[in-house]
């Protein structure tokens, strides 16, 4: 009896005694910042994770490239979701949840490029020298200009809109999140594109990078020349556009092969594969009919099918299929996003053809021919899509119907009409006369909830 | 007053007593309890040591005269005083001492008298839930104790309970109680999918047949002993045991029942559809008139059987239980249906006169053919009022097929898909006790908790091209060591106890999860055959937590009573600096009752007083919240390279809730204690609460964890429990609670400030406004239809009538939170028969109907309901919707009060007749010893605001703290019918 006794007073001490080492547990399968910033690998794995958060379909997989098509002429929306209605129909309100998962989405990328642009000049690290460490500066930088650039056109007013770009455009947040609560308000159109310039000419001097699934210094250039092409600084424009057009292992495909693969067409193509998470309601999901695992919300509007069909014989008309939309109707949907299913479909943030498109556009309108003449830049696209090449260009107005049947479902579409003061929708079309390029309800609301928590943003008008 | 009073009780007595006249005779009868027949209780002659024992059957015969007083006793219950009268047979029978003085009452980590029990607490034994037909413990509790509100979230099966004591203590962090079973605290983590609406009741693997009690303990004197884990109340289960010298008995019942929505809203046919259509302009050429009533098809009467048996007996040394429970539940949607299966042994014994040893044991299975709910297009009932009246689930030929649009074919899906959630759980506890010397103890106790968790969808090629599939599985791995020492003593009128002790806790999770698409055929069921594999995970989450716990009491001569209590915790939740916090209680009472001067009022038969101020905590944030985090995993990769995402800023000053109770109780009984009432007044204010304070998307996060705010919650609790009438052949019991709970944000800094200056957190449509309740309504408010011109109009923020209504016209309105809320129950025994009638309201509290969004949009091409079809056409006209071609037809369904409704409702929750055979019957039969028969009916009838009319008031869309009283298609409550038939043997 003593025994058991003693024996219980041993093991009650034994287990009274405090575990205090067992509280310290660490997660296990994330780490913390010092120790990602403290290798040269653990750094270039932060690099992934920074496009791994483009991949969300709120940033670079689809949804606010397609809300620009449903704003303007190429896509309908026959979807029932109420707030990419509100867009197509041009209802939108400052609640809209959509616009503001987008706002949020791009920012958190925009935080995951800060991080590298503070983190990795900090380290010290002997082997991970300084051209390494640019490197990765500098796909950081170009991810932070292409984000504040796309941002800018949906939560701004455009230039051709106001020329002197006094208008209020996005908050410019340029330090990673430390713990400090900011409430920037919002920065010019012309403080943005200085900035997103800045970013741009370090990230084309410094990436050396050459893989195309993350970004290249024909990447930058590219960015630079769509940029100068929207700013109308044409003679820059062209001179980046070439920079692409010249670089090694960039050349235009000569069929329609390199969507979804990896073709020397593409100069920036984001990868999505099965696995990777975040696009679920990606390109595929929207622009797939149902039998194909979409939702059919999406299909071609008969606007963009009578611009094809007034032109026989274009093979781009062709990257198509016709299905059940949304609405239980037959429809004509894009192939170019073809698995509904998976998801997978790759975005195609910048291509080669572009560059083309842009040093034709800049030549003609600065009424140069430098490096080549712009009808025959043009015909590079026209002829591979097996139409005739043209003679000579008459206006404009050639050049946009060619970067319309180009790139249509790819989200350019909106800031084509934009940047020539042109309605996004033609007059035959529902809201005309709120898609006109002033109209309030062409640009988005600054999200509601973002205003309520940052006091110092002004609204746009109409909202 | 007080000669009115006198009045009253007099009248009360004459009532309930009978008068007769003296004459010696024979008195026989049954001693029965709950569970039949009682064997060897005592009935004696007040007065006298004329006395006898049951005999098997529980059966006596007694010699004695009208006017003499029967005192019936028996281990464990209440004595009961008969007086004899005219009637030569007396049945009696006993209630389980928990409504006794003397009764013993589980407290933490212990036991205490209840004349001694000066905590805030509220014991449910299973008496008051036997008749209640429920699937998980947290519905036993509902209306039952003032202070405990109880809303299941949905008539899904299984669907989970938002349990809520003493209102909200938290925004962000859980507000739900901590759940202990014979003193293993529970993990009750919901890890199972929500499917649009919540996750899984995580305590459906509770057996609520095994459940002995609950006792619900609220104020901090109770609570502080759980310490960083007591702020929202504690719940204690106190499974079933044998008693000592019983001979075994053996309890079967089977019930059989039916079930039915109580309430669906009224949408239009494929008629109305296209009269609306039409009005509104559509061309007619794209209508379709394949038209089908979805919401006949995805509902049903589900039909639903239980088995439930259990064997109870025991030797003067030891005692044992054995239960075993089957319930096979149908709901009311087409697709669901819950299975369980449960077991439970539990064994004590005193192997020495000095050492006591025993171990509980449940194991479990509940499978669970879920369907979704709420915001899910998957969802049969959702779906069923959204989709277009003049689409059918079937083709040309009549077979099931695939939908185009957002809603799919739900019918085509629960008839072919799976979706099944399946829960394994084992827990309970061994414990070894030990005198170490005179009045002291010590007691070892191990707690396992283990559970897994799978879950299986497998969609076909009907309702997904080439199909998909997805398999999970969680495992859930927690132990609990405590050890602690008991110490009691009493000299003189003096009593002391104390008690001392260390518990460790530790607990893993383990989660799984595999998915493909692109199967070959349907009948190859598991992912493997899934040619494109979508997603493959694994992740854990671990948590320690330390405690070291004490507590005292002393009372002088059951007098004046004091008690003191304290804990210290760590836990590995909290920041590297923060992980240790400390929690004390103190109290006293006053047992007024056994004062002299009390002696002469002998109607009054228990007068207590209390009071308590204590402290406590709430640990209910996910794990490693305070970590900076790079996570890596599949919110890294690119490309098939590894990377890590900076998901998490850091917090390095990560902390426990903190909450402090200030508790005052009252506690009366008269009339040896027919009539007992307790009054508890409390306030409670929660400091360093943990907010996720909303911040600009711009800084790259849009929600940061700190420990900023406070909030109180104050309150008024009335227990009552009457007998009302008490003659031999008729008993009529009353027990009623009502309770008031007045939550207030105190303070929220650094939380938004909207344009009123209020700093505010917000949820969708309700905010926690500082100096509001945390479920204030923030909505634009709607006016209606304008009579001269067919618009609908709200007020701006001036309370001008607009037309335009902006986010910024938003104001505070409605709450979520009742008034007042409580339950009354009534039992009436008459002769062999019984009636038990259960109700339970809430009053004062506003009902967010979010679904009218898009039930009321008439704007898109979802189904509407039909009195949308009320629309405004000439001046003059009252019309529920504008007219057609008003501008403001497009955004008459937006968020705004025209979707809050009066949620105040009284709803006939239980009743139940039943009828207990004769014991005659049975003597012949040396079989059975009692048999019941029973009806019951739940969910009956429901008194509500007209305008819910087909929204069920008991209805949450959330679980969360904020969000509460909302519901956006949220399954309805089901009705039940039901026969039972109980046996012991």
């Amino acid at each position: 009896m003593k025994n058991i006794k003693n024996i219980l007073f041993a093991v009650s001490a034994l287990v009274f005694a405090s575990c205090d080492n067992s509280l310290e547990l660490a997660p296990e399968d994330s780490l913390t910042p010092t120790i990602i910033f403290s290798t040269e690998a653990l750094a270039g794995n932060a690099i992934n994770g920074m496009y791994s958060s483009m991949q969300s379909s709120n940033v670079l997989s689809g949804i606010p490239d397609t809300m620009g098509e449903w704003q303007s002429d190429n896509v309908e929306f026959v979807g029932s979701f109420p707030t990419f209605d509100e867009i197509y129909t041009y209802n939108t309100l400052s609640d809209n949840t959509s616009i503001l998962n987008i706002w949020n989405a791009n920012y958190f990328s925009i935080n995951q490029a800060n991080m590298i642009i503070k983190n990795v000049p900090l380290m010290n690290v002997t082997t991970f020298t300084a051209a390494n460490k640019d490197n990765l500066v500098g796909q950081a930088r170009f991810v932070r200009a292409l984000l504040y650039f796309k941002l800018s056109q949906m939560f701004g007013k455009q230039l051709k809109q106001d020329p002197t770009g006094a208008s209020l455009s996005v908050p410019l947040v340029s330090e990673p999140f430390q713990g400090t609560v900011n409430k920037p308000s919002r920065s010019t159109l012309k403080e943005v594109y200085d900035f997103i310039e800045k970013d741009l000419i370090f990230a084309r001097s410094t990436i050396t990078n050459t893989a195309k699934d993350k970004a290249t210094a024909s990447a930058a250039n590219a960015l630079l020349a769509r940029l100068y092409l929207y700013q109308e600084r044409f003679p820059e424009a062209i001179e980046r556009a070439n920079d692409v057009i010249s670089a090694p292992g960039i050349t235009i495909a000569t069929n329609y092969a390199f969507y979804n693969a990896t073709s020397s067409e593409h100069v920036f193509q984001l990868q999505n594969i099965a696995g990777d998470s975040g696009f679920a309601e990606s390109f595929s999901k929207l622009y797939s009919p149902t039998a194909n695992g979409g939702r059919g919300d999406a299909p071609f509007s008969p606007n963009l099918r009578a611009a094809f069909e007034s032109e026989a014989g274009d093979l781009r008309y062709s990257l198509s299929r016709i299905g059940v939309d949304a609405k239980n109707r037959s429809s004509l949907f894009t192939t170019k996003y073809p698995n509904g299913l998976a998801n997978t479909d790759d975005p195609n943030i910048l291509r080669v053809s572009e560059m083309y498109l842009i040093r034709a556009e800049a030549n003609f309108r600065a009424g140069t021919s430098k490096y080549d003449t712009p009808v025959r830049d043009l015909n590079r696209t026209r002829v591979r899509a097996s139409l005739l090449p043209l003679t000579t260009i008459t206006s404009l107005n050639d050049i946009l119907v060619e970067r319309r049947k180009e790139f249509c479902f790819e989200g350019l579409r909106r800031m084509d009409l934009l940047r020539n003061n042109l309605p996004l929708r033609s007059s035959a079309m529902d809201n005309f006369s709120k898609s006109q390029p002033n109209a309030d309800k062409v640009v988005f609301p600054i999200p509601q909830r973002e205003r309520d928590n940052n006091p110092n943003l002004t609204q746009n008008t109409g909202y | 007053m007080r000669l009115k009073f006198k009045w009253i009780f007099t009248l009360v007595l004459a009532l309930s007593m009978q008068f007769s006249f003296a004459q010696e005779k024979t008195v026989s009868g049954v001693v029965s309890d709950a569970g039949g027949p009682v064997p060897g209780a005592n009935v004696v002659v007040k007065g006298t040591k004329n006395g006898v024992q049951t005999d098997f059957d529980g059966k006596y015969s007694i010699k004695a005269k009208a006017g003499d007083v029967l005192v019936v006793s028996y281990i464990g219950t209440t004595n009961v005083n008969v007086t004899v009268g005219a009637s030569s047979v007396i049945n009696v029978k006993l209630v389980s001492s928990s409504q006794s003085l003397e009764e013993v009452v589980i407290i933490g980590y212990g036991t205490q008298k209840r004349a001694k029990v000066i905590q805030a607490s509220k014991v449910i034994d299973n008496s008051a839930m036997e008749n209640l037909t429920v699937l998980s413990p947290q519905q036993m509790l509902q209306g039952q104790a003032a202070g405990v509100q109880v809303v299941q979230s949905s008539g899904v099966l299984g669907a989970a309970t938002v349990v809520k004591i003493r209102g909200n203590a938290s925004i962000t962090a859980g507000g739900r109680p901590l759940y202990v079973i014979d003193g293993v605290p529970l993990n009750d983590l919901s890890f199972s999918n929500a499917q649009g609406g919540q996750a899984l009741n995580p305590l459906l693997e509770i057996n609520p047949n095994d459940i002995e009690s609950q006792t619900v303990l609220k104020d901090a004197s109770a609570t502080a002993i759980y310490g960083s884990r007591g702020s929202n109340g504690v719940i204690l289960i106190t499974t079933k045991r044998g008693k000592k010298n019983q001979p075994a008995k053996v309890t079967f019942e089977q019930t059989l029942s039916v079930s039915r929505a109580t309430d669906l809203l009224d949408m239009m046919d494929g008629t109305e559809y296209r009269k609306f259509k039409t009005l509104r302009g559509d061309n007619p050429i794209n209508f379709l008139r394949n038209d089908y009533d979805w919401q006949a098809g995805v509902t049903r009467e589900g039909v639903s059987r239980g088995t439930n048996l259990s064997i109870a007996g025991g030797s003067d040394k030891t005692t044992y239980y054995i239960g075993f429970g089957r319930s096979d539940q149908q709901g009311f949607i087409i697709g669901n249906k819950l299975t369980s299966t449960t077991g439970k042994i539990s064994i004590n014994s005193d192997i020495s006169d000095k050492i006591k040893v025993g171990a509980n044991l449940s194991y479990s299975e509940v499978d669970n053919d879920r369907v979704g709910s709420e915001n899910s297009t998957f969802a049969p009932l959702t779906a069923a009022y959204l989709q277009s009246p003049w689409i059918s689930p079937f083709d040309a030929t009549g077979s099931l097929t695939r939908l185009a649009g957002f809603i799919p074919n739900v019918i085509a899906i629960e008839k072919f898909d799976t979706n099944k959630a399946k829960t394994t759980r084992a827990f309970g506890n061994v414990f070894a006790e030990i005198e170490l010397f005179k009045d002291l103890t010590y007691k070892a106790d191990f707690g396992v908790d283990r559970l897994l968790l799978e879950q299986k969808e497998r969609s076909l090629n009907i309702n997904t091209p080439g199909g998909s599939g997805y398999y999970a599985t969680g495992i859930q791995n927690k132990y609990v060591v405590t050890n602690t020492l008991n110490y009691e003593k009493s000299i003189n009128k003096h009593s002391f106890s104390g008690i001392v002790g260390s518990t460790y806790e530790q607990n893993d999770i383990t989660n799984a999860a595999v998915s493909a698409i692109n199967f070959a055929s349907d009948l190859q069921l598991n992912v493997i055959s899934g040619a494109e594999k979508q997603t493959t995970t694994s992740s854990t989450q671990n948590s320690r937590l330390n405690g070291y716990f004490a507590r005292a009491t002393y009372d002088f001569d059951s007098k004046y009573l004091f008690e003191v209590s304290g804990r210290r915790d760590g836990s590995s939740r909290f920041a590297e600096n923060r992980k240790y916090g400390e929690f004390w209680a103190l109290s006293g009472g006053w047992n007024i009752v056994n004062e002299n001067f009390m002696s002469n009022l002998e109607f009054i038969s228990d007068l207590k007083l209390r009071g308590s101020i204590g402290t406590t905590g709430n640990d209910r944030v996910g794990d490693f919240a305070f970590f900076p985090l790079y996570a890596g995993g599949v919110n890294g990769a690119y490309n098939n390279n590894p990377g890590f995402t900076n998901t998490q800023p850091e917090n390095t000053d990560y902390r426990w809730e903190q909450s402090k109770t200030t508790n005052l109780g009252l506690d009366v009984a008269i009339l040896n204690n027919r009539i007992r009432l307790s009054i508890d007044a409390y306030y409670k204010k929660t400091t360093d609460l943990i907010l996720n304070i909303p911040i600009a998307g711009s800084n790259g996060f849009t929600v940061i964890a700190a420990n900023a705010g406070s909030m109180e919650n104050k309150g008024l609790e009335f227990d009552l429990s009457t007998l009302n009438v008490d003659t031999e052949n008729f008993k009529w019991r009353t027990t009623f609670n009502i309770s008031t709970n007045k939550n207030k944000v105190l303070e929220l800094p650094g939380a938004s400030t909207g344009a009123d200056g209020n700093r505010f957190i917000a949820g969708t449509n309700q905010r926690a406004i500082e100096g509001y309740s945390i479920n204030k309504f923030f909505l634009v408010r709607y006016v209606g239809v304008n009579a001269q011109t067919g618009n609908a109009e709200w007020l701006d923020i001036n309370g001008v009538p607009t037309t335009t209504p902006r986010d910024s016209d938003r104001v505070i309105v409605g709450d979520a939170n009742p008034d007042f809320a409580g339950g009354i129950t009534n039992t009436f025994n008459y002769k062999n028969f019984d009636l038990n009638i259960f109700a339970n309201f809430s009053y004062g509290n506003n009902i967010f109907v979010d679904g009218q969004r898009f039930t009321d949009n008439l704007a898109n091409d979802f189904n509407k309901t039909s009195k949308v079809l009320d629309y405004w056409t000439t001046p003059g006209q009252n019309a529920y919707t504008p007219a057609l071609t008003s501008t403001t037809r497009a955004i008459f369904a937006r968020t705004s009060t025209n979707q809050l409704k009066d949620g105040s409702y009284l709803r006939i929750n239980n009743v139940t007749l039943g009828y207990n055979l004769d014991s005659n019957i049975f003597k012949e039969s040396n079989f059975f010893t009692s048999a019941r028969i029973y009806v019951s009916a739940t969910n009956l009838y429901t008194f509500k605001s007209k305008e819910l009319a087909g929204v069920d008031p008991e209805t949450t869309s959330t679980v969360a703290n904020l969000g509460q009283g909302e519901t956006f298609f949220t399954p309805p409550q089901s009705k039940n019918y039901l026969l039972g038939v109980k046996l012991t043997f």
